[in-house]
């Protein structure tokens, strides 16, 4: 048992060092997209209301709405990754060769590099969420809803990454798997209450989402930070559940792909 | 026994398409492909301490073999066990007894120092500290990279990558060993001092060593025994002196004449002559029984400043066999 710790603990100590090799490079991974996807919902929610703070869009004023894409901003940062790149990289560019032959499998190296990442993402979650804090940006952050929320933000990287496994294990198939992620995440975006929060969409739509993992890769963290606990068990088990069910298909897929790979480039 | 394959086989498909924007179209709807053998039923029987080489041209399925028996593909058809384990269930006791060294591909990390990638290595492979220092430093001095363990793998030169890949592949010393193209890209010296290395290792750990490579100075000086592949099939299983014979038992016969020569005088003819710019020099590919008589009649006739024989080169027995795969039809020798 305490071989097989040393050897996750290796490869997470590894994948730091190669994650902070290049350092800017990394932390613009990081924070890039999420920034930037920030700074355009906020242009997007200024021009809807107009500027003015007194109208309400969905029982939403122009600060709450402000005030729930920084934690939407907080979210992504914690618990979206890129994993799903690397894997089909690995996969296509036939890296996966030496994972087949090393006594340490490739998921296992694949969950030991999230691990790491994750890591770096909680501590820059951190950082944020107290700088915003300090900055007055956030607030009613109470630190029982920032522990739930960073909590939940955790397990809700969990769900990310399997999905991410599953969608990189595509390059079995596909040469380029960058336009499954991107529908994903546009469609995620749009579903998950990233760019407009869920009280906004017709009852039945959102009825129908809470069966999909979509509302807890966003809403259901946003609300947990801003104080609303009475979904988090029922939330729990479906995440338990989603991220259950993506890793059962990515094995079934990495056992068919594993078939058809060629290790290229050898 | 360390590698048994019996009609091992590997089949891809490969699609076809028809070319402009119909074919395009077409093939949204309908794909044609035709089903390729890279290796076609293959039988291989190995044994603990054998060094063989596996020869062929590119595409022959030296590649395809290797992947099959390290479990990085599963074959389409036949039985192989290697170390005792089918290699396509990638038990991981098998993991542990194989190592592969690509020379096209590293298994190192390339954006930190390499002994980071040994100690990921350790854990991996279960190696107790004092092990894997003795085996980490003895490795490092014979193959004088000390100095270099801790610097970044990217800022290393392709030989001295190469090294480090090589002790990353031995650390666990496997009971077997696969060398895909080793020496390839690397100088005439960075190539002797790894053939040297691999010798050392060899004869010291009696281990079983399977080596493709299109240097034949790389078989010359490792193997034992030469599996020739041509169009996936096994064309010839022997030792080096079989395989230099596989042309019948004939040696390359060098003049260098005083002035130029005819090069139609029928003397040279039936010989393959090869003549030089201006028919100063000749070779010749000349049967052994026929030697003292070629050479007599040729000093006999033309003024000679120099001339000497040799064996057929591994390299030119590999030279005349791709350009002439017919040969082997009628020349197929095995153990």
């Amino acid at each position: 048992m305490s071989a097989l710790l040393s050897k996750w603990f290796q490869t997470i100590k590894i994948s730091w060092s190669n994650l902070l090799a290049y350092r800017l490079n990394f932390f613009l991974l990081i924070i890039g997209p999420a920034f930037v996807f920030f700074f355009v919902k906020y242009n997007l929610w200024y021009s809807i209301f107009q500027g003015d703070k007194t109208i309400l869009v969905g029982g939403y004023t122009l600060e709450q709405m402000i005030h729930y894409q920084f934690f939407t901003l907080i979210t992504a940062l914690i618990a979206q990754s890129s994993n799903g790149m690397k894997l089909s990289s690995d996969i296509r560019l036939g890296r996966i060769s030496v994972f087949l032959i090393y006594p340490f499998n490739f998921w296992q190296y694949h969950c030991a590099h999230f691990l790491a990442f994750q890591s770096i993402q909680v501590i820059v979650g951190l950082l944020s969420i107290s700088i915003f804090y300090y900055l007055g940006l956030i607030y009613n952050l109470s630190m029982t809803s920032c522990i739930y929320g960073f909590s939940f933000c955790i397990i809700v990287g969990v769900l990310w990454f399997s999905i991410q496994y599953l969608i990189g294990l595509m390059a079995f198939w596909l040469e380029e798997t960058w336009i499954l992620r991107v529908s994903f995440l546009t469609i995620s975006n749009f579903l998950s209450g990233a760019i407009i929060p869920l009280e906004l969409y017709p009852k039945w739509l959102v009825n129908g989402l809470w069966y999909t993992p979509f509302p807890y890769l966003t809403f259901v963290p946003v609300k947990v930070f801003q104080g609303q606990f009475d979904m988090v068990n029922t939330a729990f088990f479906v995440i338990v559940f989603w991220t259950f069910v993506f890793a059962c298909i990515s094995y079934f897929t990495w056992r068919k792909g594993l078939r058809l790979y060629t290790g290229a480039g050898m | 026994m360390v590698i048994q394959s019996r009609n091992l086989q590997k089949k891809y498909k490969v699609f076809e398409k028809h070319p402009g924007i119909v074919g395009s179209i077409k093939n949204l709807f309908h794909r044609e492909f035709t089903e390729n053998f890279a290796v076609q039923p293959f039988d291989l029987e190995a044994h603990r301490g054998e060094f063989i080489g596996l020869l062929g041209p590119n595409g022959a399925g030296k590649t395809s073999l290797m992947k099959m028996f390290t479990g990085i593909t599963v074959p389409s058809g036949g039985s192989l066990q290697v170390c005792g384990h089918d290699p396509s269930k990638r038990e991981i006791d098998f993991r542990r007894k194989i190592a592969l060294v690509m020379g096209q591909k590293s298994q190192l990390w390339w954006d930190i120092p390499a002994l980071d990638s040994f100690l990921l290595l350790q854990k991996y492979y279960e190696l107790n500290e004092v092990q894997f220092q003795a085996r980490l430093s003895e490795m490092a001095a014979l193959l004088d990279v000390e100095k270099l363990l801790k610097i970044h793998v990217r800022k290393l030169s392709l030989g001295e990558r190469m090294k480090m890949e090589l002790i990353a592949s031995l650390l666990h010393q496997p009971e077997v060993i696969f060398l895909d193209e080793p020496t390839i890209g690397l100088d005439v010296i960075a190539q002797e001092k790894l053939r040297a290395f691999l010798l050392d290792y060899h004869d010291k750990n009696d281990t079983t060593m399977v080596l493709t490579s299109h240097y034949m100075a790389d078989v010359e000086a490792l193997c034992d025994r030469i599996v020739l592949l041509l169009n996936g099939s096994k064309c010839f299983d022997g030792n080096i002196k079989q395989f230099e014979q596989i042309l019948g038992k004939e040696k390359y016969l060098s003049f260098h004449f005083s002035e130029a020569v005819d090069p139609q005088n029928s003397i040279f003819s039936g010989f393959d002559p090869k003549f030089s710019h201006e028919n100063s020099k000749v070779e010749l590919r000349v049967p052994e029984e026929k030697l003292n008589e070629v050479s007599l009649s040729i000093l006999q006739q033309y003024t000679v400043n120099d001339y000497h024989t040799e064996k057929l080169p591994i390299e030119r027995v590999m030279k005349t066999l791709l350009e002439n795969p017919e040969i082997m039809k009628t020349n197929v020798s095995t153990t």
